[in-house]
C-alpha cells in the first residue's frame, strides 16, 4: 500500500509543468542547499533526516515526514515558521520571502526535476566497510616482515627457551611452568618441541579459563546486580558455559549464536538457553522509588553498544541521542538495532518489582523450583526491611540489636537457600514490544516507530523471519559477507599476544579509529578464521607458533628510533600480567592453587574494612579449603565493592564491556604485593618449600631453587650475591632464629620483582 | 599507563611538552602522584583560584528548606493540598502513592534568622554555619537529573546517571595531577552509619586508568589498605625488603630496557613514602586542644568531625581532591529529631573547618563544597502516622562553597515562593562542576578523554560556568 502511494507521487512529480520546475531550480534548490542539507543530506542523516531528495523528504526523518504535498502544516513548514517546538535552521531565522516561498512549494506539490525524485544510496569507502580480501602469503611472518623490510627494519632472535616457555605458557592457560616443564622443554632436542608444548596447553582445560576471563571482560560479567543494592545474583552457569564452550573449541560463530539467541533455536538445549546470560550481565537496579522502564532501557541500550564493540567494532552508543557523527550509522539504525534485544520478557513496570531479574532458567525440578521462588520472596522481604530499618538508623549500625537481629535472619536464610540452580537468561515475549526512535536518547521521547534491522552500510541479512529476530541478528554477524565480525576478533586476538591490536582502537573501526597498521596481515587473519570454520585453538596455536610472537622482547635502540611503540613488531612487547594472573601465578609458584575448574564464585580473603564502602553491607564470608585458592577468574565479584587485588591490578569495573584493559603501574599496587595478609601467607608457603625441598642444599643452591620456582630461571651471579646479602641481614636482625622467617622475606621478594609480574 | 606514554617518559621531558603539547592528561603520568611542575605546567587552561577542592557530599540529600531556603509562604500554606501548577510536569520519587492521597504543603518549623553582611538565610538547626556567613556562597535552585539516590549521587560526582564513568576527582588528578608526593592525589573520607548509596562507582575512574580512582581512606586500622606491614615485619625489614626490590629490579632495568620497569621501582618507593606518611597523617597529636574542640574531634573515633580535621591535614600535604561522605540525610519519615541529629554532627565540624583553613591562610587556595545529590520537596511526606518528613525533590536544592575564586558572601539563584522551582536563571549539577574545574583552572569543554569513539567529559553536552558565584 505504501508503495502504491509512493508511486502515485513519483508519477505525480514526473508531471510537473515546466514553470513548476524552473521556480524549484530558482527558488528552493539554493534554499535547501544553504540552509538545510549541511546537516540533512544522505551522507549527514542527522535525525534521520536528508533533504536532498523528494523521496527523502517525504518519508521524513525521525519525527516522520518532514513535508506532506499540499499540507500547510507540513513539519518543514512548522519549522521554519519556529512556530512550534522544532525550529530550523539552528540558532537563526529565515526571511520571510524565503519561508513564503517553502510554503508555495508544499502547496506546489512539491514540484521537483527528475534528477531530485529519487533518494541517494549512500556507499562508504572507508576501508573496515569493504569486503575481507584475502592476501596472497604464507602466514604471519610473511606479512609481518615484509612491513618490517618496508621499514628498514629486522625481526628480532627468538627467545631463549626458558622465555618461551614461561611467555607461551601463561598466554595460553594464564600460569606459570613448573620446574619439571621447564626442565623437560629445555632438554627437549626435537625440532617439534615447541609445538608439542603449544599443543600440550591448548589441550589443558586452563586454556579454557585464561580464554574465558577474555571473554567474560567482554561480557561485563559480575555476580551482583550493580547499582545501589548489588545483591548477589544467580550467573556463574553462564561462566561455566564459556569455559565449556572454549575448552571443547566450539566454533566462534555457533558461540556467537547461542549466546545472542540460543533460547530462539530450535529444540534450544538448557546449555543453549544458559548461554543467552551474556547480554544479561548488564546491571540492574530496583532500589525504591525508581522508574523500572528506564533501566530496561539503560540495559538494552548497553546491549547494543557492547554488540557494537565486540563484534562490529563500531561505537553505536555515539547514535543513541543522534546520528553518528563520524562512522555511516543513523540514530534511526541504532534504534533498529535496538528492536532486536528490546523483547526481552524483563520486569518494566512497578507492579512486577518483585519479578526482578526475570527471566531466569531454572535448573532443577518443579519442586525446587518452587521452593526457590518461596525463598527468593523471604529473602526480598528481609532485604527490605533491612533497608528500611537502615533508613531510620543514625548511630553505629554495627551495634543496632535489631539490625544485627535482621542480618542474622538474612544469612541463615542465605545459608539454607534450597539447593537449586538457577541463572539469567534470555526470553522472548510473546508480544514485541513497540519500537521507536528515543528522541534525544530520551526514551520519554518518542519519536516515529522502527523494526528490526541491520544498519544499511552492510551487506543485508540473508532469508531472515518476516520480522526479524535476534536469532536473525546472530546469524547476520557472523555471516561470511560481514566485513567486519572476523576482523575485530582476529585483532582482539591478536591484542592478548603482543599488547595491543593490528588496530590498535580495537573497538572502533570506524571513521574515527586507527588503522591498521598491516591491514594485509589483519585481513589475512581473517579469512584464515573463516575459512578454518571459526575454530579459535586454530587460531591461537598460528599466532603462537609464529616467528613474530617468539622474537626476543628486549628494548633495541635501533628498533626505538623508527618505530618508538613497537608497532610493527620488531620485537616482542613486555607485558604486566592481568590482576587475576598475578595472584594465579602466585598460587602456583607456591604450589597452593587449587586446579578446580568452574562451580559457584569463591570468596578468598580479602583486606579487612574493604568491603564497607556499600549501602548495603555484604557479608564477606572467606571460603574454606582449597575455595581459598581457587584462580582469581571464580573470585566473586561484587560491582560496588570488587575485591582490591583485582580493581587495583585493572581488572575491569564489570559496568560496560572491557575490550582492552589498561595496564597501570601504581603505588597501590605495590601496597598489596608487599602488605596483604594472601601475599605474606604465599611468600609463607614459598619458604617452606624452599626449605623442604632444598634441605640438602646450602643457601646458593636454595636460592637458584627459590629463584626456578618464582621466576623459572637460574639467578645471574650478581642476582644472587645481591639476595644472599639481604638473607644475611635478614638473619643478622633476627631476635629468635628462624629459618622460615628468613626465607620468608626472601619470597616477599621475589614475589614483588617487575619480572614476576611480566610476561616476557 | 598507556605504552605511548612510557616511550616519551623514557625521552627528555621537553621531548614530552613537545609531542603531547598541552594536551592535558597524557602527561599527567598514570601514578597517583604527580610532579607538581609537571602538573602546573602541563594541565592548566587558565589561571587558577585554587589548587585543591574539599567536597562535602552529604548522603541522602539534606532538606534545603529546613536549612537554607527559607519560604515563609510555604508556612503560611502548610497543610493545605499542593496546587495541581506545581506539580505538572514535573517527575517525583514514589510517584504512585500521590494517587492515593494527593500531597499536602509542608511549612518548616524551624527558626530562621539572617547573618552576615547580605543576609543569608540559617535555621537553627546550623548556628554555626551562620557564623560564616560572610565566607561562603549559597546557591539555591540547583537541580539535578534524576530523583533516585544511586543514579543522583553518580550524576553529581560522574556528570551521568549511569555507572563507569570516571568521578570529578578522577578527572581533576587525571588533568592536573597532585602536589602530594606522599598521598594519593584524590582521598575520599567517610562517616555516618552506611557507605553511600553506589558504592565505589561514585569515586570510580570509570574509563580512566585506574589509578586515578579515589582512595578510601579508613577512619578505623589502617587509613588505606595494606598500609601497615604484615605483622612481625619491622620498620628496619621493610626497608631492607624494598631495598633489595629496587636493586633487582635495576638490574633487570639494565637488561630489558623496559621503561615500565623504572616507573615500577618509583611506584615501590612511593608506597614506602605513603607508608612512613600515612600514620603521621592521622595522628591528631600535633592538633591542638583548641583546634580538637573547634571541630568536635576525638582522636581515634571515627566522625564528620575527625573526617573534616583529617580534610584539613590531607589538603595541608598537597592532595588535590579530598571528597566527604557523610550519610543519613534521607528524611522521608521524620524530620524531626533524626534531622537534629545529622545537623549536629555535620554543623560544626564543617564551620570549624572553613575557618581552620582561613586561619591558617590555606582557605584562599582550597575551595570548599557542601551539597547533596539532591533536595527535598515542599510537600510533607507520611510515611507513618504522627510523623512527617520530605520526598526527593529534583528541581531547586540548596548548596554552597567558599574559597578561592568564590565570592564571599553572594547568595545566587532563588526559588519560587514554596520552594518549587528556581527563579531566574537554570543552575543544573553540571553547570556546578563546570565552575568546580574553573576554579581549579580547568575548561570543562576542554578537558576530555576519548572512549568507545567519543570524547567524553565530566560535564557531558552541558555545563555553564556560574559567574555570579565567582569574585
Amino acid at each position: 500500500m505504501r508503495h502504491a502511494i509512493c508511486l502515485i507521487f513519483v508519477a505525480a512529480a514526473y508531471a510537473q509543468a515546466p514553470a513548476d520546475i524552473e521556480f524549484f531550480d530558482k527558488e528552493i534548490r539554493p534554499l535547501l542547499r544553504t540552509n538545510c542539507q549541511g546537516c540533512h543530506s544522505v551522507n549527514s542523516l542527522n535525525s534521520g533526516l536528508a533533504m536532498d531528495s523528494r523521496d527523502a523528504i517525504i518519508k521524513g526523518g525521525n519525527r516522520g515526514a518532514a513535508a506532506v504535498a499540499g499540507d500547510a502544516n507540513s513539519l518543514l513548514l512548522q519549522a521554519v515558521r519556529q512556530d512550534g517546538g522544532l525550529k530550523m535552521p539552528p540558532g537563526r531565522k529565515l526571511a520571510p520571502e524565503q519561508i513564503a516561498k517553502l510554503e508555495d512549494w508544499v502547496k506546489r506539490g512539491l514540484p521537483v526535476p527528475q534528477e531530485f525524485v529519487a533518494a541517494k544510496r549512500r556507499k562508504s569507502t572507508h576501508w573496515a566497510f569493504q569486503p575481507v580480501k584475502r592476501p596472497e602469503a604464507a602466514g604471519v611472518d610473511e606479512l609481518v616482515q615484509k612491513k618490517l623490510k618496508e621499514k628498514n627494519l629486522t625481526p628480532s632472535p627468538e627467545a631463549d627457551r626458558v622465555t618461551l616457555i614461561r611467555r607461551v605458557s601463561l598466554d595460553l592457560v594464564g600460569l606459570p611452568p613448573t620446574r619439571q616443564e621447564v626442565a623437560d622443554f629445555v632438554a627437549d632436542s626435537r625440532p617439534d618441541a615447541y609445538e608439542r608444548l603449544v599443543d600440550r596447553l591448548l589441550a589443558s582445560p586452563h586454556y579454557g579459563e585464561r580464554q574465558t576471563r577474555h571473554w567474560l571482560d567482554l561480557a561485563r560479567f559480575a555476580d551482583s546486580d550493580g547499582y545501589t543494592i548489588d545483591a548477589p545474583r544467580d550467573i556463574f552457569p553462564y561462566r561455566d558455559w564459556v569455559l565449556r564452550a572454549l575448552n571443547d573449541d566450539m566454533p566462534f560463530d555457533q558461540f556467537t549464536i547461542e549466546q545472542f539467541a540460543g533460547d530462539l533455536l530450535p529444540n534450544a538445549t538448557n546449555d543453549q538457553i544458559i548461554a543467552t546470560g551474556f547480554h544479561r550481565n548488564t546491571p540492574s537496579n530496583y532500589e525504591g522509588g525508581i522508574d523500572f522502564e528506564q533501566y530496561r532501557v539503560e540495559a538494552v541500550a548497553d546491549r547494543v553498544q557492547t554488540t557494537g564493540a565486540v563484534w562490529l567494532g563500531l561505537t553505536l552508543g555515539c547514535a543513541r541521542c543522534h546520528d553518528h557523527k563520524y562512522d555511516p550509522i543513523s540514530q534511526k539504525e541504532h534504534y533498529q538495532l535496538f528492536a532486536f534485544l528490546n523483547n526481552v520478557d524483563e520486569v518494566d513496570k512497578e507492579a512486577d518489582r518483585k519479578f526482578f531479574n526475570k527471566p531466569f532458567l531454572e535448573l532443577g525440578s518443579p519442586e525446587q523450583v518452587a521452593a526457590l521462588a518461596k525463598w527468593d520472596a523471604a529473602v526480598q522481604d528481609v532485604e527490605f526491611r533491612i533497608r528500611k530499618h537502615q533508613e531510620t538508623l543514625t548511630q553505629d549500625a554495627d551495634k543496632d540489636p535489631k539490625l544485627i537481629e535482621l542480618r542474622a535472619e538474612l544469612n541463615t536464610l542465605r545459608k539454607n537457600k534450597p539447593q537449586v540452580q538457577r541463572t539469567l537468561v534470555m526470553r522472548e515475549l510473546a508480544k514485541p514490544r513497540e519500537h521507536y526512535i528515543h528522541l534525544g536518547g530520551d526514551f520519554t521521547r518518542k519519536g516515529s516507530a522502527v523494526q528490526p534491522a541491520v544498519p544499511a552500510v552492510f551487506p543485508p541479512m540473508k532469508n531472515p523471519n518476516a520480522v526479524p529476530n535476534r536469532l536473525d541478528l546472530a546469524k547476520w554477524l557472523v555471516d561470511k559477507d560481514n566485513p567486519v565480525t572476523a576482523r575485530v576478533t582476529m585483532n582482539r586476538i591478536w591484542q592478548q599476544y603482543f599488547g595491543k591490536g593490528i588496530v590498535e582502537t580495537e573497538n572502533d573501526f570506524g571513521l574515527m579509529g586507527d588503522r591498521p597498521t598491516q591491514p594485509e596481515l589483519l585481513d589475512w587473519l581473517a579469512s584464515e578464521f573463516m575459512a578454518g570454520g571459526w575454530k579459535m585453538k586454530r587460531m591461537h596455536k598460528l599466532i603462537v607458533m609464529s616467528a613474530t610472537y617468539r622474537q626476543a622482547s628486549q628494548a633495541r635502540q635501533d628498533v626505538t628510533a623508527v618505530d618508538p611503540y613497537n608497532k610493527f613488531l620488531a620485537r616482542q612487547n613486555r607485558l604486566r600480567l592481568d590482576a587475576e594472573i598475578i595472584r594465579d601465578s602466585a598460587l602456583t609458584v607456591t604450589g597452593l592453587l587449587s586446579e578446580k575448574l568452574g562451580g559457584p564464585s569463591v570468596y578468598p580473603p580479602i583486606p579487612k574494612g574493604a568491603n564497607d564502602v556499600t549501602q548495603v553491607k555484604r557479608e564477606w564470608k572467606v571460603s574454606e579449603g582449597e575455595d581459598k585458592y581457587r584462580r582469581g577468574m571464580y573470585t566473586f565479584f561484587q560491582r560496588s565493592a570488587a575485591h582490591p587485588g583485582l580493581i587495583t591490578f585493572d581488572a575491569p569495573d564489570s559496568t560496560v564491556t572491557c575490550t582492552r584493559r589498561v595496564r597501570s603501574n601504581t603505588p597501590l599496587q605495590a601496597l598489596i604485593l608487599l602488605n596483604d595478609d594472601a601475599y605474606f601467607e604465599f611468600a609463607g608457603a614459598l619458604a617452606k618449600r624452599v626449605i623442604q625441598e632444598g634441605a640438602d642444599k646450602d643457601d646458593a643452591g636454595k636460592l637458584t631453587l627459590a629463584w626456578q620456582q618464582v621466576l623459572q630461571r637460574k639467578p645471574k651471579a650478581s642476582e644472587s650475591q645481591r639476595m644472599l646479602a639481604f638473607l644475611t641481614a635478614q638473619r643478622d636482625a633476627q631476635k629468635v632464629k628462624s629459618e622460615q622467617a628468613a626465607w620468608t622475606a626472601v619470597g616477599r621478594v621475589l614475589l614483588n620483582l617487575d619480572e614476576f609480574m611480566t610476561r616476557e | 599507563m598507556q605504552p605511548e606514554d612510557k616511550y616519551l617518559l623514557k625521552r627528555t621531558r621537553r621531548h614530552l611538552f613537545r609531542e603531547c603539547g598541552f594536551g592535558i592528561g597524557k602527561a599527567a603520568l598514570a601514578s597517583l602522584m604527580t610532579d607538581k611542575l609537571l602538573a602546573q605546567v602541563n594541565g592548566k587552561h587558565h589561571a587558577s583560584k585554587v589548587d585543591r577542592v574539599i567536597f562535602l557530599f552529604m548522603a541522602g540529600a539534606p532538606t534545603q528548606l529546613e536549612l537554607f531556603d527559607y519560604k515563609p509562604e510555604l508556612v503560611k500554606w502548610d497543610g493545605k493540598t499542593t496546587p495541581e501548577s506545581f506539580l505538572k510536569g514535573k517527575r517525583f520519587a514514589f510517584m504512585d502513592t500521590f494517587a492515593k492521597e494527593p500531597p499536602k504543603l509542608l511549612g518548616t518549623r524551624r527558626t530562621f534568622k539572617q547573618a552576615g553582611g547580605n543576609g543569608m538565610w540559617f535555621s537553627d538547626l546550623v548556628p554555626h554555619l551562620s557564623t560564616v556567613a560572610d565566607d561562603i556562597a549559597m546557591v539555591h535552585g540547583v537541580s539535578t537529573e534524576n530523583f533516585n539516590h544511586g543514579p543522583a549521587k553518580l550524576f553529581t560526582n560522574t556528570g551521568s546517571v549511569r555507572t563507569g564513568r570516571p568521578s570529578i576527582g578522577s578527572w581533576v588528578t587525571y588533568g592536573i595531577g597532585s602536589e602530594s608526593k606522599n598521598l594519593p592525589g584524590f582521598v575520599v573520607l567517610q562517616s555516618g552509619p552506611r557507605g553511600p548509596r553506589g558504592g565505589a562507582a561514585l569515586w570510580g575512574s570509570g574509563f580512566l586508568p585506574s589509578s586515578y580512582q579515589g582512595v578510601p581512606f579508613r577512619s578505623a586500622g589502617d587509613p588505606i589498605l595494606d598500609l601497615s606491614n604484615p605483622e612481625g615485619v619491622d620498620a628496619e625489614q621493610q626497608r631492607r625488603t624494598l631495598e633489595t626490590i629496587r636493586d633487582l629490579n635495576k638490574m633487570e632495568l639494565e637488561e630489558t630496557g623496559d621503561a615500565e620497569i623504572s616507573t615500577r621501582i618509583d611506584q615501590y618507593e612511593m608506597a614506602y613514602r605513603m607508608q612512613t606518611s600515612g600514620p603521621e597523617l592521622i595522628d591528631f597529636k600535633q592538633e591542638s586542644k583548641e583546634t580538637l574542640e573547634m571541630y568536635g574531634a576525638e582522636p581515634g573515633k571515627a566522625s564528620y568531625a575527625n573526617n573534616c580535621l583529617l580534610a584539613r591535614r590531607l589538603v595541608e600535604r598537597g592532595v588535590r581532591f579530598v571528597q566527604l561522605y557523610h550519610t543519613d540525610w534521607d528524611h522521608h519519615d521524620d524530620i524531626t529529631k533524626p534531622l537534629d541529629r545529622v545537623c549536629g554532627e555535620v554543623d560544626r565540624p564543617t564551620a570549624a573547618l572553613i575557618k581552620d583553613l582561613k586561619q591558617r591562610g590555606l582557605l584562599d587556595r582550597t575551595l570548599v563544597v557542601w551539597s547533596g545529590e539532591f533536595g527535598r520537596t515542599p510537600m510533607g511526606e507520611v510515611r507513618e502516622k504522627g510523623k512527617i518528613g520530605r520526598n526527593h525533590h529534583i528541581d531547586a536544592f540548596s548548596l554552597f562553597m567558599a574559597g578561592g575564586g568564590v565570592k564571599p558572601g553572594a547568595v545566587v539563584g532563588g526559588t519560587d515562593e514554596f520552594g518549587f522551582s528556581p527563579t531566574g536563571g537554570h543552575i543544573n549539577v553540571h553547570d556546578i562542576q563546570a565552575t568546580i574545574l574553573h576554579l581549579l583552572g580547568i575548561d570543562h569543554l576542554k578537558l576530555t578523554y576519548r572512549f568507545q569513539g567519543r570524547d567524553f567529559r565530566l560535564t557531558d553536552v552541558a555545563g555553564n560556568v556560574v559567574k555570579p558565584l565567582l569574585s
